[in-house]
């Protein structure tokens, strides 16, 4: 237990220079753009003039000087009231909080999805090394790894939406949900498979990739060899002593990937109409609404922090050779 | 039950009201052989979810599209009599166009049970639509007071003459009435009813999932007893036209207004049975496609080059090609829809593009070296896939004639800023809406000396002592014939200045399953109130 | 399991070089420019011999598209990639050789890097900026430094306590002048093995903002081209097929090629 308070404090605390660097830069992106959300509202109203829109300034406090205006963002950010949202038009916490469930439970499932998939075919690959069945999944991975998303996502709609008529076109839920929470979850669940079968297998690739290598060279170890001379039945020794260490990297990799997943959704979620973070952003960023994209820029990055504190914690449990000096602590890319 | 396109889509476009209702009422015959039921839920694709949804103070498409169901206007555009009283049961303007008087409809309630009366209107229009509106701050610029000698009465003062016809014309889109008990002394931009919508209308607002639906319900206390017909109406959220499409194909979807479905996919959608296109129902809603000028370029500041520029320029093809036909070469600002003020006794320039290079030959741009004359920066808006396209297609056929155009794309804040107060732009192409009279957001693409910053008006240095007398003088004509003969000077002198070059002209096409009735039975149609819409077995 | 992924990487390279080849010889495979309205609109591909591919919504020609965009999606790979590695290899070295604060300060802003979702500040940076074709190489460039530099740094941290460097910094070099003349090119060899991956992610992710409508309005680009198809996909799927499959192509063949460098860089390395 206090191991995991010690890694969870240094965590934080390495979080804290992130999130600042990641607000100031926020910060100086929106000044060096043209235009501001008084201009994309307008574009939007179809009208207006210079008293008016000197008015919506003023009272969207966009007058003041740069620095008063930074001031303000930082006390805004500070005091975790990122502001009021003037496209979503209510406070960007509550803007955030309905869509942050969404891409949440979509990533959650695509993480689970790819790197399930991903090590259990990386796995039969290692084992099965040099087959066809080898070379089918490595090769198979790599061509899914180099399809855009938004591709997979469009022709996965013509097929399986459209023409088979299996799935839902898009969103989140049926808008007459049912009245049963059972019948509610299999709602969403059914409206999520296609975009989390996307947006999971853009990034299985890696964990094929990951696994399979791992798998051969845990297989070269002396702890396999040793196993297999004391006559331990196969089955026993992938398990314990060739899956169990080869799954190290593809947790480190969960971790590292969790930003990237989260970019992407952006695609996904605009592909599948899915009300999440990812299409807020965009939203967000064509009507330079600042105080949304900060938020949304901090809690995605506040997920992934948390996301690579669950990893370490897992690998804490699965390497019991990990004391407070990890080996992922510069784990490269 | 598919529409003949081939026959009507031009046609109707040209011709307006008179030939769409006929067209319509063809459609509609199966409908009007049994009656209006009751119940059902109509659900309706939508594919923006704006910030403030009140119409009083946004009377734009997007927002009357969801909000004309629950907030009603004084009046509703009418294919037959013109204009169909709603909440206003009769106006009168006086001969001096000082005042205009209406007489509110009595027994009407708010969907919170408070009476409406004379004093909403009243609040309304000197709280909203004059000091707040997008659109009513030029026809409601006047507007001194409103008396309200009884509940059933209220009386526009206006400093300087207004036309009674620009408030007639102005009623569907400009005059949506707020309860007053619910905004008096708040911060009306800010007040939470501007999402949480209160109002007359034949439903009230249920709810909003944001990036999902909006949801709508009938209102059993409506004022015309028997309607509306309908129990509910859902607008589901669908960024993606696409999927609109396919939605109306397995009935997900039972009708999609405002040109959702993409042009392209029509003749298809058309073909599928129990899937209508309706092409009619938005002549109140014209848009056009317009390149904007920017005057302070020397060479734009020529009309030689300007004229040049025209005759470079095909509508014919913008019509074919970007609009797959659903369009109309326009001949100036005003468009073919508007009847009333619609002269085609204007400057016609046919494509030559021999005439323009021997123009800005003659102007003193000869062609370069490379070919080129001189190089342009053209900045499509982003409101539509038919700007954007329209800006390819311009740059296309300006290099033709030795005129090098670059394509600078921003995003709407982007776009605004840099066109309508940087001016840092040389070419635009805009999409202004025409809104049923000159004087509402036409003549102000025209009129000289704005200051900078005001969006979809003349940011173009074009400043015409004479085109800004014909502007100012209609705005206080009183007499209809005398009014509409100062907006046929206008659009001459527009033609043979040309400040801006008024392309094509578009309504939009609604697609809808057939079980829905009632559809495009006005000229505003996707923005009214849909309380006779009914879905039949 | 070496002759499987030799063949990969000479697949790779066969299928990389006919793309150089065309995104070269672009203006003579379809000449003038591709974003010209040319043909009849929504032209079926392999219907008329002009347009071997078809023709989009307004009637431009998808294979002149095509040829003209594996410019723009090489060029913007590339460059993306090189600035990346760049500014990778820089802040690594630095980082690496000087140590101490330097290092500290210049490796939480690498982290601050990783940890946002870089993607979503892609698409701010263009978004803000506007949507030219230096824009998004920068954006794609500001999100995918930060593998290159941590590599850089491991590899500078496990070579500057070695004699070489020693002997240099007798020799009264600056530290610096050590770092990027002794060091670095040791350093810099295992940064080879990113390349196909760091080249292969932008193009993504160029194709991805493009998608989203945020690339040069007047240079073709896959993703666009999917963008335009997108809302024609059941009239006309091949709009949205073509170029993605193109895009696939281009990151299938410079993943292999990077893959096949970096597993003879291991060998050549270990053995």
């Amino acid at each position: 237990m206090g191991r995991t308070w010690t890694l969870i404090r240094r965590r934080v605390l390495q979080a804290i220079p992130v999130i600042l660097i990641v607000s100031i830069g926020i910060f100086g992106l929106l000044e060096l753009a043209g235009g501001d959300a008084v201009d994309a509202y307008l574009a939007v109203t179809g009208g207006g003039d210079p008293a008016f829109a000197e008015r919506l300034r003023q009272q969207w406090g966009l007058d003041a000087g740069l620095w008063v205006r930074f001031l303000a963002y930082v006390e805004s950010l500070v005091t975790l009231d990122f502001g009021w949202s003037v496209v979503m038009s209510k406070p960007v916490s509550v803007a955030i909080l309905e869509r942050l469930p969404n891409t949440a439970l979509m990533m959650g499932a695509a993480i689970a999805f790819s790197a399930c998939l991903g090590t259990l075919l990386g796995g039969i690959a290692a084992l099965r090394r040099g087959t066809a069945a080898d070379a089918g999944i490595t090769v198979g991975a790599l061509v899914l790894n180099a399809m855009p998303s938004f591709w997979i996502g469009l022709i996965a709609i013509v097929v399986f939406a459209v023409k088979l008529a299996w799935f839902p076109l898009g969103g989140i839920a049926s808008f007459d949900r049912p009245e049963l929470a059972i019948g509610r979850v299999f709602d969403v669940a059914w409206h999520l498979v296609l975009p989390v079968t996307v947006l999971g297998l853009a990034y299985m690739a890696l964990y094929v990739r990951l696994m399979r290598s791992a798998m051969i060279e845990t297989a070269a170890s002396d702890w396999v060899r040793a196993a297999r001379a004391r006559g331990l039945p196969r089955s026993r020794i992938v398990r314990r002593h060739m899956a169990r260490p080869a799954l190290l990297p593809v947790v480190t990799m969960l971790g590292l990937q969790a930003g990237n997943l989260l970019g992407g959704s952006v695609v996904v979620e605009t592909v599948f109409a899915i009300p999440g973070l990812g299409s807020m952003a965009y939203d967000a960023v064509s009507q330079r609404d600042l105080p949304l994209i900060a938020g949304i820029l901090l809690v995605g990055t506040l997920m992934v922090i948390l996301v690579n504190l669950l990893v370490d914690i897992t690998y804490a449990r699965l390497d019991p050779r990990v004391t407070d000096d990890r080996v992922r602590a510069d784990g490269g890319a | 039950m598919a529409i003949e396109f081939s026959l009507s889509r031009r046609h109707l476009l040209l011709s307006g009201t008179a030939i769409t209702a006929a067209t319509l009422l063809g459609r509609q015959r199966l409908a009007g052989a049994q009656p209006a039921r009751d119940g059902g839920t109509l659900i309706a694709a939508a594919d923006t979810e704006p910030r403030n949804l009140n119409p009083a103070i946004v009377a734009s498409n997007g927002v009357f599209y969801v909000a004309s169901k629950v907030i009603e206007p004084l009046a509703e555009m009418d294919y037959e009599t013109g204009l169909r009283p709603l909440l206003a049961i009769d106006w009168q303007g006086s001969d001096d166009g000082l005042t205009f008087t209406v007489q509110v409809r009595p027994n009407v309630t708010w969907h919170d049970g408070t009476p409406f009366t004379s004093a909403d209107v009243a609040f309304s229009a000197m709280e909203i639509w004059k000091p707040l509106q997008n659109l009513g701050r030029v026809v409601f610029r006047n507007l001194e007071s409103v008396d309200t000698p009884d509940d059933g009465t209220a009386v526009f003062n206006f400093s300087e003459p207004t036309p009674p016809q620009l408030i007639e014309n102005a009623m569907p889109a400009l005059t949506s009435v707020i309860p007053k008990h619910l905004y008096e002394g708040t911060d009306i931009a800010e007040n939470p009813h501007n999402q949480d919508l209160v109002g007359t209308g034949p439903f009230r607002f249920g709810e909003h999932r944001p990036g999902e639906f909006y949801r709508l319900h009938r209102n059993e206390d409506y004022w015309a007893e028997t309607l509306p017909y309908l129990d509910e109406i859902v607008f589901r959220v669908f960024p993606d036209r696409g999927a609109i499409a396919a939605g109306l194909e397995t009935g997900d979807i039972q009708v999609s207004a405002f040109s959702a479905v993409p042009l392209v996919e029509l003749e298809r959608m058309a073909a599928i049975d129990g899937v209508s296109v309706i092409p009619g129902g938005y002549e109140g809603i014209t848009y056009q496609i317009t390149l904007e000028i920017n005057h302070r370029r020397p060479e734009l500041a020529d009309p030689r080059v300007r004229q040049a520029i025209r005759q470079a320029l095909d509508p014919s093809f913008i019509v074919d090609t970007v609009f797959l036909g659903y369009a109309t070469a326009a001949t100036g600002p005003v468009p073919q829809t508007a009847t009333d003020f619609y002269t085609d006794d204007v400057q016609m320039y046919e494509t030559d593009t021999d005439a323009a290079e021997a123009l800005l030959d003659e102007a003193g741009y000869p062609r370069g070296d490379d070919g080129n004359r001189f190089s342009l920066r053209l900045r499509p808006a982003p409101w539509f896939a038919q700007t954007r396209a329209t800006g390819d297609y311009v740059r296309q056929a300006l290099r033709g004639i030795g005129i090098d155009v670059e394509i600078v794309s921003a995003d709407p804040a982007g776009h605004i800023n840099a066109v309508y107060t940087e001016h840092d732009f040389d070419l635009a192409v805009g999409s202004p809406v025409y809104r049923n009279d000159p004087a509402i957001s036409t003549t102000i693409l025209f009129q000289g000396g704005l200051p900078a910053g005001v969006p979809f008006a003349n940011q173009y240095g074009y400043d015409n002592p004479e085109m800004n007398e014909i502007i100012s003088s209609a705005s206080e004509t009183i007499d209809t014939a005398e009014r509409v003969g100062l907006y046929n000077d206008f659009q001459r002198l527009a033609s043979e200045d040309l400040p801006i070059i008024n392309l094509v002209e578009f309504t939009f096409i609604t697609v809808a399953r057939d079980d829905v009735q009632n559809i495009a039975n006005n000229p505003r149609w996707a923005t009214s109130s849909w309380a006779d819409t009914w879905i039949s077995d | 399991m070496m002759r499987h992924w030799s063949f990969g990487g000479v697949f790779g390279a066969v299928v990389l070089a006919v793309l150089v080849l065309v995104a070269v010889a672009a203006p003579w495979l379809a000449p003038g420019d591709p974003l010209d309205i040319v043909g009849r609109p929504l032209l079926p591909p392999f219907t008329d011999p002009r347009f071997p591919l078809g023709t989009d919504q307004l009637g431009r020609n998808v294979f002149a598209g095509l040829v003209h965009g594996t410019r723009v999606s090489l060029l913007v790979g590339l460059a993306a990639a090189a600035a990346a590695i760049g500014v990778g290899i820089l802040v690594g070295t630095i980082a690496g050789f000087l140590g101490g604060w330097t290092d500290e300060g210049l490796m939480r802003v690498t982290e601050a890097f990783q940890t946002i979702p870089t993607f979503l500040l892609a698409l701010a940076m263009v978004s803000a900026l506007g949507a030219s074709t230096i824009n998004v190489v920068l954006a794609i460039a500001i999100s995918s430094w930060p593998a290159t530099a941590r590599l850089v740094r491991a590899e500078i941290l496990s070579l500057k306590s070695r004699d070489y460097v020693d002997a240099a910094r007798l020799a009264g070099m600056s530290r610096l002048g050590i770092a990027f003349r002794e060091v670095l090119p040791g350093a810099v060899q295992p940064v080879l093995a990113l390349i196909g991956i760091t080249v292969g992610v932008a193009i993504l992710v160029e194709s991805s903002l493009a998608f989203l409508g945020l690339s040069d309005p007047n240079q073709v680009s896959w993703g666009g081209m999917v963008a335009n198809g997108r809302a024609v996909l059941r009239t006309a799927p091949y709009l949205v097929a073509i170029p993605g499959a193109a895009v696939a192509v281009a990151v299938l063949s410079v993943s292999l090629v990077g893959d096949a460098m970096g597993r003879r860089l291991l060998v050549s390395r270990e053995g």
